[in-house]
Protein backbone atom coordinates (compact mmCIF):
# COMPACT_ATOMS: atom_id res chain seq x y z
CA UNK A 1 0.00 0.00 0.00
CA UNK A 2 0.87 3.53 -0.93
CA UNK A 3 -0.96 6.49 0.04
CA UNK A 4 1.48 9.13 -0.59
CA UNK A 5 0.00 9.33 -4.40
CA UNK A 6 -2.88 10.95 -2.68
CA UNK A 7 -0.84 13.66 -1.21
CA UNK A 8 -1.37 15.13 -4.10
CA UNK A 9 -5.49 14.90 -4.60
CA UNK A 10 -5.74 16.34 -0.75
CA UNK A 11 -7.86 19.22 -2.19
CA UNK A 12 -9.43 17.06 -4.65
CA UNK A 13 -10.73 14.59 -1.74
CA UNK A 14 -11.80 17.34 0.79
CA UNK A 15 -13.49 19.18 -1.95
CA UNK A 16 -15.33 15.94 -2.75
CA UNK A 17 -16.28 15.39 0.83
CA UNK A 18 -17.20 18.61 1.48
CA UNK A 19 -19.64 18.51 -1.73
CA UNK A 20 -21.09 15.35 -0.21
CA UNK A 21 -21.85 16.49 2.94
CA UNK A 22 -22.89 19.64 1.33
CA UNK A 23 -25.27 17.57 -0.83
CA UNK A 24 -26.89 15.13 1.72
CA UNK A 25 -27.66 17.48 4.11
CA UNK A 26 -29.38 19.65 1.99
CA UNK A 27 -31.43 16.44 0.26
CA UNK A 28 -31.83 14.83 3.82
CA UNK A 29 -33.44 18.16 5.55
CA UNK A 30 -35.55 18.84 1.86
CA UNK A 31 -36.57 15.14 2.02
CA UNK A 32 -37.49 14.94 5.70
CA UNK A 33 -39.98 18.54 5.66
CA UNK A 34 -41.10 16.69 1.91
CA UNK A 35 -41.98 14.00 3.37
CA UNK A 36 -43.59 14.80 6.59
CA UNK A 37 -45.36 17.27 4.47
CA UNK A 38 -46.92 14.24 2.33
CA UNK A 39 -47.50 12.42 5.48
CA UNK A 40 -49.49 15.28 6.43
CA UNK A 41 -51.16 15.96 3.62
CA UNK A 42 -52.36 12.55 3.16
CA UNK A 43 -53.95 12.14 7.15
CA UNK A 44 -56.16 15.65 6.17
CA UNK A 45 -57.15 15.04 2.49
CA UNK A 46 -58.42 11.97 1.56
CA UNK A 47 -58.56 13.10 -2.11
CA UNK A 48 -54.65 12.97 -2.00
CA UNK A 49 -54.42 9.77 -0.68
CA UNK A 50 -54.14 8.07 -3.90
CA UNK A 51 -51.75 10.61 -5.28
CA UNK A 52 -49.53 10.28 -2.58
CA UNK A 53 -49.48 6.60 -2.66
CA UNK A 54 -47.86 6.51 -6.35
CA UNK A 55 -45.68 8.77 -5.36
CA UNK A 56 -44.31 6.70 -2.45
CA UNK A 57 -45.03 3.80 -3.95
CA UNK A 58 -42.74 4.74 -7.37
CA UNK A 59 -39.98 6.60 -5.75
CA UNK A 60 -39.74 3.44 -3.61
CA UNK A 61 -40.36 1.01 -6.53
CA UNK A 62 -37.59 2.19 -9.04
CA UNK A 63 -33.87 2.05 -8.37
CA UNK A 64 -32.64 5.67 -7.40
CA UNK A 65 -30.22 5.19 -10.11
CA UNK A 66 -33.01 5.63 -13.03
CA UNK A 67 -34.60 8.21 -10.86
CA UNK A 68 -31.53 10.23 -11.48
CA UNK A 69 -30.91 9.59 -14.57
CA UNK A 70 -34.64 10.26 -15.38
CA UNK A 71 -34.35 13.92 -14.05
CA UNK A 72 -30.75 14.58 -15.06
CA UNK A 73 -31.23 13.02 -18.51
CA UNK A 74 -34.45 12.93 -19.48
CA UNK A 75 -35.69 16.30 -17.45
CA UNK A 76 -34.64 18.54 -20.53
CA UNK A 77 -36.81 16.51 -22.80
CA UNK A 78 -39.87 17.97 -20.34
CA UNK A 79 -38.21 21.63 -20.31
CA UNK A 80 -36.85 21.04 -16.66
CA UNK A 81 -32.62 21.84 -17.16
CA UNK A 82 -30.91 21.18 -14.45
CA UNK A 83 -27.54 21.51 -13.06
CA UNK A 84 -25.98 17.81 -12.20
CA UNK A 85 -25.84 19.14 -8.04
CA UNK A 86 -29.52 20.62 -8.57
CA UNK A 87 -30.16 17.49 -10.02
CA UNK A 88 -28.82 15.20 -7.50
CA UNK A 89 -30.37 17.22 -4.37
CA UNK A 90 -33.68 16.89 -6.29
CA UNK A 91 -33.35 13.05 -7.04
CA UNK A 92 -32.23 12.82 -3.66
CA UNK A 93 -34.71 14.63 -1.80
CA UNK A 94 -37.72 12.93 -3.69
CA UNK A 95 -36.07 9.67 -3.29
CA UNK A 96 -35.83 10.49 0.46
CA UNK A 97 -39.03 11.69 1.01
CA UNK A 98 -41.02 8.50 0.03
CA UNK A 99 -38.96 6.62 3.05
CA UNK A 100 -39.32 8.93 4.67
CA UNK A 101 -42.93 9.50 4.87
CA UNK A 102 -43.84 6.09 5.77
CA UNK A 103 -41.38 6.07 8.81
CA UNK A 104 -44.09 9.29 9.65
CA UNK A 105 -46.99 7.41 9.13
CA UNK A 106 -45.92 4.44 11.52
CA UNK A 107 -44.87 7.33 13.62
CA UNK A 108 -48.13 9.14 14.11
CA UNK A 109 -49.91 5.77 14.27
CA UNK A 110 -47.93 4.70 17.78
CA UNK A 111 -48.87 8.03 18.89
CA UNK A 112 -51.27 6.29 21.64
CA UNK A 113 -55.00 7.56 21.02
CA UNK A 114 -55.96 8.11 24.36
CA UNK A 115 -53.44 10.86 24.20
CA UNK A 116 -55.16 12.27 21.24
CA UNK A 117 -58.59 12.26 22.60
CA UNK A 118 -57.48 13.64 26.07
CA UNK A 119 -56.76 16.60 24.01
CA UNK A 120 -59.63 16.77 22.06
CA UNK A 121 -61.60 16.28 25.42
CA UNK A 122 -59.76 19.75 26.54
CA UNK A 123 -60.77 21.70 23.83
CA UNK A 124 -57.79 21.51 21.87
CA UNK A 125 -57.53 22.33 18.54
CA UNK A 126 -55.87 19.71 15.46
CA UNK A 127 -53.18 21.63 14.80
CA UNK A 128 -52.07 22.45 18.25
CA UNK A 129 -52.40 18.83 19.13
CA UNK A 130 -50.37 17.99 15.72
CA UNK A 131 -47.47 20.33 17.43
CA UNK A 132 -47.50 19.74 21.05
CA UNK A 133 -48.81 16.40 21.63
CA UNK A 134 -48.08 14.52 17.76
CA UNK A 135 -45.09 15.63 16.50
CA UNK A 136 -42.54 16.04 19.87
CA UNK A 137 -43.37 12.18 21.10
CA UNK A 138 -43.66 10.79 17.16
CA UNK A 139 -39.89 12.29 17.01
CA UNK A 140 -38.48 10.38 20.01
CA UNK A 141 -40.40 7.19 17.83
CA UNK A 142 -39.37 8.13 14.55
CA UNK A 143 -35.54 9.50 15.41
CA UNK A 144 -34.15 5.84 14.96
CA UNK A 145 -35.44 4.53 11.53
CA UNK A 146 -34.92 8.28 10.36
CA UNK A 147 -31.41 8.06 10.84
CA UNK A 148 -31.58 4.60 9.44
CA UNK A 149 -32.85 5.94 6.23
CA UNK A 150 -30.68 8.91 5.75
CA UNK A 151 -27.62 6.76 6.39
CA UNK A 152 -28.68 4.92 3.29
CA UNK A 153 -29.30 7.92 1.36
CA UNK A 154 -25.70 9.44 2.66
CA UNK A 155 -24.50 5.83 0.90
CA UNK A 156 -26.43 6.21 -1.95
CA UNK A 157 -25.43 9.66 -3.08
CA UNK A 158 -22.50 7.72 -4.24
CA UNK A 159 -24.70 7.34 -7.25
CA UNK A 160 -24.41 11.25 -8.18
CA UNK A 161 -20.55 10.35 -9.92
CA UNK A 162 -22.78 9.11 -12.54
CA UNK A 163 -24.00 12.43 -13.67
CA UNK A 164 -20.66 14.45 -12.72
CA UNK A 165 -21.54 16.04 -9.83
CA UNK A 166 -17.82 16.63 -8.08
CA UNK A 167 -19.00 14.43 -5.12
CA UNK A 168 -16.79 12.15 -2.94
CA UNK A 169 -16.89 8.95 -4.84
CA UNK A 170 -16.90 10.65 -8.46
CA UNK A 171 -13.27 12.42 -7.53
CA UNK A 172 -12.07 9.29 -6.22
CA UNK A 173 -12.25 8.00 -9.66
CA UNK A 174 -10.55 10.47 -11.12
CA UNK A 175 -8.19 10.12 -8.83
CA UNK A 176 -7.99 6.30 -9.87
CA UNK A 177 -8.04 7.62 -13.91
CA UNK A 178 -5.06 9.79 -13.03
CA UNK A 179 -2.69 7.83 -11.10
CA UNK A 180 -3.47 4.26 -11.72
CA UNK A 181 -3.54 3.42 -7.87
CA UNK A 182 -6.93 1.76 -7.37
CA UNK A 183 -6.59 0.41 -3.75
CA UNK A 184 -5.59 3.04 -1.66
CA UNK A 185 -8.58 5.70 -2.93
CA UNK A 186 -11.04 2.93 -2.75
CA UNK A 187 -9.91 2.32 0.52
CA UNK A 188 -10.19 6.03 1.92
CA UNK A 189 -13.54 6.34 0.13
CA UNK A 190 -15.39 3.19 2.38
CA UNK A 191 -13.36 5.32 5.66
CA UNK A 192 -14.77 8.45 4.39
CA UNK A 193 -18.14 7.36 4.38
CA UNK A 194 -17.60 4.95 7.08
CA UNK A 195 -16.59 8.21 9.29
CA UNK A 196 -19.86 10.53 7.75
CA UNK A 197 -22.31 7.37 8.49
CA UNK A 198 -20.63 7.20 12.10
CA UNK A 199 -20.78 11.03 12.71
CA UNK A 200 -24.92 11.16 11.79
CA UNK A 201 -25.60 8.04 13.98
CA UNK A 202 -23.83 9.00 17.03
CA UNK A 203 -25.61 12.53 16.43
CA UNK A 204 -28.72 10.30 16.17
CA UNK A 205 -28.19 8.52 19.25
CA UNK A 206 -27.21 11.62 21.24
CA UNK A 207 -30.86 13.21 20.25
CA UNK A 208 -32.22 9.69 21.08
CA UNK A 209 -31.21 10.11 24.63
CA UNK A 210 -31.93 13.53 25.11
CA UNK A 211 -35.39 13.12 23.41
CA UNK A 212 -36.41 9.87 25.60
CA UNK A 213 -34.88 11.23 28.60
CA UNK A 214 -38.76 11.27 30.62
CA UNK A 215 -40.18 8.40 28.43
CA UNK A 216 -37.41 6.03 28.80
CA UNK A 217 -38.46 4.75 32.59
CA UNK A 218 -42.16 4.25 31.11
CA UNK A 219 -40.98 1.72 28.90
CA UNK A 220 -43.04 -1.80 29.48
CA UNK A 221 -45.09 0.12 32.37
CA UNK A 222 -48.44 0.95 30.85
CA UNK A 223 -50.50 2.12 34.21
CA UNK B 1 -82.55 14.13 43.56
CA UNK B 2 -85.76 15.29 43.29
CA UNK B 3 -85.05 18.17 41.08
CA UNK B 4 -86.41 16.79 38.15
CA UNK B 5 -89.72 17.39 40.11
CA UNK B 6 -88.97 21.44 39.72
CA UNK B 7 -88.27 23.15 36.57
CA UNK B 8 -85.18 23.29 36.62
CA UNK B 9 -83.78 21.68 33.39
CA UNK B 10 -81.45 18.80 33.84
CA UNK B 11 -77.77 19.73 32.64
CA UNK B 12 -77.31 16.38 30.62
CA UNK B 13 -80.33 15.70 28.88
CA UNK B 14 -80.18 11.79 26.95
CA UNK B 15 -83.35 11.18 24.54
CA UNK B 16 -83.62 7.82 22.52
CA UNK B 17 -79.58 7.82 21.86
CA UNK B 18 -78.78 4.86 19.25
CA UNK B 19 -75.44 3.74 18.74
CA UNK B 20 -73.61 1.48 16.63
CA UNK B 21 -70.21 -0.50 15.86
CA UNK B 22 -71.00 -1.81 12.73
CA UNK B 23 -73.47 -4.19 12.94
CA UNK B 24 -73.40 -4.49 16.79
CA UNK B 25 -75.57 -2.15 18.21
CA UNK B 26 -73.82 -0.65 21.76
CA UNK B 27 -76.69 1.64 22.68
CA UNK B 28 -80.40 0.39 22.30
CA UNK B 29 -82.12 3.55 22.84
CA UNK B 30 -81.30 5.27 26.41
CA UNK B 31 -83.05 8.08 27.64
CA UNK B 32 -80.88 9.44 30.77
CA UNK B 33 -81.42 12.96 32.36
CA UNK B 34 -78.27 14.05 35.06
CA UNK B 35 -79.22 17.61 36.89
CA UNK B 36 -77.06 19.94 38.42
CA UNK B 37 -75.09 18.56 41.24
CA UNK B 38 -76.00 15.59 40.52
CA UNK B 39 -73.37 11.98 41.15
CA UNK B 40 -74.45 9.55 38.93
CA UNK B 41 -72.51 6.18 39.01
CA UNK B 42 -72.81 3.74 35.83
CA UNK B 43 -72.98 0.21 36.87
CA UNK B 44 -73.27 -3.01 34.79
CA UNK B 45 -71.13 -5.81 32.98
CA UNK B 46 -68.74 -4.93 30.66
CA UNK B 47 -69.73 -4.78 27.14
CA UNK B 48 -73.24 -3.02 28.49
CA UNK B 49 -72.27 0.23 26.63
CA UNK B 50 -71.65 2.35 29.89
CA UNK B 51 -68.35 3.45 28.70
CA UNK B 52 -69.75 3.90 25.34
CA UNK B 53 -72.34 6.08 26.81
CA UNK B 54 -70.17 8.32 28.56
CA UNK B 55 -68.16 8.75 25.54
CA UNK B 56 -71.05 10.11 23.54
CA UNK B 57 -71.97 12.98 25.92
CA UNK B 58 -68.37 13.83 25.11
CA UNK B 59 -69.06 12.99 21.38
CA UNK B 60 -66.08 11.29 21.46
CA UNK B 61 -68.30 8.86 19.68
CA UNK B 62 -70.61 9.63 17.41
CA UNK B 63 -74.42 8.30 17.47
CA UNK B 64 -77.14 7.35 14.84
CA UNK B 65 -79.82 8.38 16.30
CA UNK B 66 -81.18 10.44 19.22
CA UNK B 67 -79.68 13.40 21.39
CA UNK B 68 -77.12 14.82 23.68
CA UNK B 69 -77.88 17.67 24.88
CA UNK B 70 -75.44 19.53 27.29
CA UNK B 71 -77.16 22.47 29.07
CA UNK B 72 -79.40 22.63 26.42
CA UNK B 73 -77.18 22.45 23.89
CA UNK B 74 -77.21 20.24 21.42
CA UNK B 75 -73.94 18.12 21.44
CA UNK B 76 -72.14 17.27 18.13
CA UNK B 77 -74.88 18.77 16.37
CA UNK B 78 -76.40 22.42 15.49
CA UNK B 79 -80.15 22.88 15.50
CA UNK B 80 -81.59 24.43 12.23
CA UNK B 81 -84.25 27.09 12.64
CA UNK B 82 -86.62 24.35 11.08
CA UNK B 83 -85.53 21.94 14.12
CA UNK B 84 -83.73 19.96 12.01
CA UNK B 85 -80.20 18.67 13.36
CA UNK B 86 -76.57 19.37 11.15
CA UNK B 87 -73.70 17.75 12.04
CA UNK B 88 -71.76 20.32 13.85
CA UNK B 89 -68.17 21.50 12.59
CA UNK B 90 -65.00 19.85 14.06
CA UNK B 91 -64.44 23.62 15.65
CA UNK B 92 -67.80 23.69 17.55
CA UNK B 93 -67.74 20.23 19.08
CA UNK B 94 -64.63 21.52 20.89
CA UNK B 95 -66.18 24.66 21.94
CA UNK B 96 -69.65 22.62 23.24
CA UNK B 97 -66.56 20.16 25.14
CA UNK B 98 -65.55 23.19 27.62
CA UNK B 99 -68.11 22.36 30.14
CA UNK B 100 -67.06 18.58 30.07
CA UNK B 101 -63.97 17.48 31.61
CA UNK B 102 -63.01 14.03 31.23
CA UNK B 103 -61.03 11.32 33.01
CA UNK B 104 -59.67 7.91 31.31
CA UNK B 105 -59.13 4.41 32.70
CA UNK B 106 -55.35 4.86 31.46
CA UNK B 107 -54.97 8.46 32.60
CA UNK B 108 -53.71 9.44 29.13
CA UNK B 109 -51.18 12.32 30.36
CA UNK B 110 -48.89 13.26 27.62
CA UNK B 111 -45.53 11.50 28.28
CA UNK B 112 -43.01 14.17 27.50
CA UNK B 113 -44.15 17.35 29.21
CA UNK B 114 -44.22 17.60 33.37
CA UNK B 115 -47.14 17.36 35.35
CA UNK B 116 -47.46 21.16 35.65
CA UNK B 117 -47.38 21.30 31.60
CA UNK B 118 -50.12 18.53 31.27
CA UNK B 119 -52.06 20.64 33.57
CA UNK B 120 -51.43 23.75 31.62
CA UNK B 121 -51.70 23.08 28.39
CA UNK B 122 -55.46 23.37 27.61
CA UNK B 123 -55.16 26.64 29.69
CA UNK B 124 -52.37 27.97 27.14
CA UNK B 125 -53.81 26.83 24.03
CA UNK B 126 -58.03 26.78 25.13
CA UNK B 127 -58.03 29.68 26.97
CA UNK B 128 -54.44 31.73 25.96
CA UNK B 129 -53.85 32.24 29.42
CA UNK B 130 -50.49 33.96 29.94
CA UNK B 131 -47.59 31.65 31.47
CA UNK B 132 -47.89 32.93 34.72
CA UNK B 133 -51.97 32.89 35.41
CA UNK B 134 -51.88 29.67 33.66
CA UNK B 135 -49.44 27.86 35.94
CA UNK B 136 -51.14 29.87 39.08
CA UNK B 137 -54.07 28.16 38.34
CA UNK B 138 -52.21 24.93 37.34
CA UNK B 139 -50.53 24.91 40.25
CA UNK B 140 -54.10 25.39 42.47
CA UNK B 141 -54.98 22.45 40.30
CA UNK B 142 -52.64 19.85 41.60
CA UNK B 143 -52.40 21.51 45.24
CA UNK B 144 -56.51 20.55 45.18
CA UNK B 145 -55.80 16.65 44.39
CA UNK B 146 -52.62 16.72 47.09
CA UNK B 147 -49.76 16.93 44.22
CA UNK B 148 -48.22 20.05 44.93
CA UNK B 149 -45.27 18.94 45.19
CA UNK B 150 -44.82 17.36 41.93
CA UNK B 151 -44.87 20.15 39.13
CA UNK B 152 -41.86 19.21 37.92
CA UNK B 153 -42.19 15.70 37.69
CA UNK B 154 -42.88 13.41 34.64
CA UNK B 155 -46.07 10.68 34.17
CA UNK B 156 -43.51 7.87 33.96
CA UNK B 157 -42.13 8.81 37.28
CA UNK B 158 -45.25 8.98 39.11
CA UNK B 159 -47.98 5.99 40.39
CA UNK B 160 -51.26 5.31 38.62
CA UNK B 161 -52.95 6.72 41.41
CA UNK B 162 -50.85 10.19 41.26
CA UNK B 163 -51.34 9.89 37.20
CA UNK B 164 -54.84 9.90 37.79
CA UNK B 165 -55.09 12.52 40.07
CA UNK B 166 -52.74 14.54 37.67
CA UNK B 167 -55.64 13.47 34.84
CA UNK B 168 -58.27 14.93 37.40
CA UNK B 169 -56.19 18.20 37.97
CA UNK B 170 -56.11 18.60 34.21
CA UNK B 171 -59.66 18.38 33.72
CA UNK B 172 -60.42 20.76 36.72
CA UNK B 173 -58.09 23.13 35.63
CA UNK B 174 -60.33 24.34 32.39
CA UNK B 175 -63.13 24.76 35.17
CA UNK B 176 -65.79 22.19 34.05
CA UNK B 177 -69.29 21.81 34.98
CA UNK B 178 -69.80 18.38 34.42
CA UNK B 179 -67.23 16.18 35.52
CA UNK B 180 -66.93 12.65 33.34
CA UNK B 181 -65.20 9.73 34.33
CA UNK B 182 -64.69 6.44 32.33
CA UNK B 183 -63.72 3.57 35.02
CA UNK B 184 -61.01 5.81 36.52
CA UNK B 185 -59.59 3.30 38.88
CA UNK B 186 -59.81 0.17 37.07
CA UNK B 187 -55.95 0.53 35.49
CA UNK B 188 -55.01 0.93 39.60
CA UNK B 189 -53.57 -1.24 42.09
CA UNK B 190 -55.69 -1.14 44.47
CA UNK B 191 -53.83 0.62 47.31
CA UNK B 192 -53.97 3.22 45.30
CA UNK B 193 -57.64 3.93 44.46
CA UNK B 194 -58.09 5.36 47.91
CA UNK B 195 -56.43 8.45 47.02
CA UNK B 196 -58.19 9.18 43.85
CA UNK B 197 -61.34 8.20 45.36
CA UNK B 198 -60.96 10.92 47.95
CA UNK B 199 -60.47 13.66 45.40
CA UNK B 200 -63.43 12.12 43.74
CA UNK B 201 -65.12 12.38 46.85
CA UNK B 202 -64.11 15.29 47.52
CA UNK B 203 -65.58 16.89 44.16
CA UNK B 204 -68.57 15.48 44.74
CA UNK B 205 -68.39 17.32 48.25
CA UNK B 206 -67.96 21.02 46.57
CA UNK B 207 -71.42 20.06 44.58
CA UNK B 208 -69.47 19.29 40.88
CA UNK B 209 -71.95 17.24 38.32
CA UNK B 210 -70.31 13.60 37.69
CA UNK B 211 -70.85 10.90 35.41
CA UNK B 212 -68.84 8.12 36.89
CA UNK B 213 -68.53 5.00 34.70
CA UNK B 214 -67.07 2.43 37.71
CA UNK B 215 -66.78 -1.02 39.19
CA UNK B 216 -66.27 0.55 42.50
CA UNK B 217 -69.96 -0.62 44.45
CA UNK B 218 -69.01 0.64 48.09
CA UNK B 219 -68.01 4.15 46.46
CA UNK B 220 -70.82 3.99 44.10
CA UNK B 221 -72.96 3.25 47.48
CA UNK B 222 -71.26 6.17 49.47
CA UNK B 223 -71.58 8.54 46.98
CA UNK B 224 -73.52 8.16 44.26
CA UNK B 225 -76.85 10.32 43.91
CA UNK B 226 -77.98 8.33 41.78
CA UNK B 227 -77.16 4.57 40.66
CA UNK B 228 -77.85 3.46 37.02
CA UNK B 229 -77.48 0.11 36.04
CA UNK B 230 -77.09 -1.04 32.54
CA UNK B 231 -76.97 -4.15 30.76
CA UNK B 232 -76.92 -4.95 26.69
CA UNK B 233 -77.26 -1.78 25.86
CA UNK B 234 -80.01 -0.51 28.18
CA UNK B 235 -81.14 1.39 31.30
CA UNK B 236 -81.80 -2.05 33.02
CA UNK B 237 -83.08 -0.44 36.13
CA UNK B 238 -81.98 3.07 38.52
CA UNK B 239 -82.73 4.60 41.79
CA UNK B 240 -80.71 5.68 44.65
CA UNK B 241 -78.14 3.41 45.73
CA UNK B 242 -79.48 2.37 48.89
CA UNK B 243 -82.31 0.99 47.48
CA UNK B 244 -80.80 -0.25 44.43
CA UNK B 245 -78.57 -2.29 45.89
CA UNK B 246 -80.61 -3.69 49.27
CA UNK B 247 -83.43 -4.05 46.76
CA UNK B 248 -82.86 -4.60 43.30
CA UNK B 249 -86.33 -5.35 41.54
CA UNK B 250 -85.01 -6.70 38.01
CA UNK B 251 -83.83 -10.07 38.23
CA UNK B 252 -80.37 -9.20 36.14
CA UNK B 253 -78.83 -6.31 38.96
CA UNK B 254 -79.76 -8.95 41.51
CA UNK B 255 -77.53 -11.31 39.49
CA UNK B 256 -74.96 -9.18 38.38
CA UNK B 257 -74.73 -7.83 42.49
CA UNK B 258 -74.91 -10.58 43.66
CA UNK B 259 -71.57 -12.15 40.96
CA UNK B 260 -69.94 -8.61 42.84
CA UNK B 261 -70.96 -9.53 45.92
CA UNK B 262 -69.00 -13.35 45.30
CA UNK B 263 -66.03 -11.86 44.21
CA UNK B 264 -65.21 -9.31 46.59
CA UNK B 265 -66.42 -11.86 49.30
CA UNK B 266 -64.37 -14.55 48.26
Amino acid sequence: MNFSVLEAYQGAILGGLGTTIYICALSIALGLVLGLAIELVRQELPWMRMPCRIYVEFFRGSPILIQIFLIYYAGPHFGLLLSPVTAGVVGLSLYGAAYYAEIFRSGFEAVPKGQIEAAECLGISPSRVLWRIKLPQMTALVLPPLVNQSIILIKDSAVLSVITVPELTKQTSKIINETFTIAEPLLVLALLYWALVEGLSRLGRFLETRMNRHITSSAGRTS
Amino acid sequence: MSLARTNIPPVINITNLHKRFGNLEVLKGIDLDIYQSEVVCLIGPSGSGKSTLLRCINFLESYEQGLVKINEEPMGFVEMYDGTLRKAPAARVLESRRDLGMVFQHFNLWPHMNVLENVTEALRSVKLRPRDKAEAKGKAMLEKVGLGDKLDSYPANLSGGQQQRVAIARALAMDPSIMLFDEPTSALDPELVGDVLAVMRSLAAEGMTMVIVTHEMGFAMDVADRVVFMEDGKIVEQGDPKTLFNAPKSPRLAAFLSSWNRRTNS
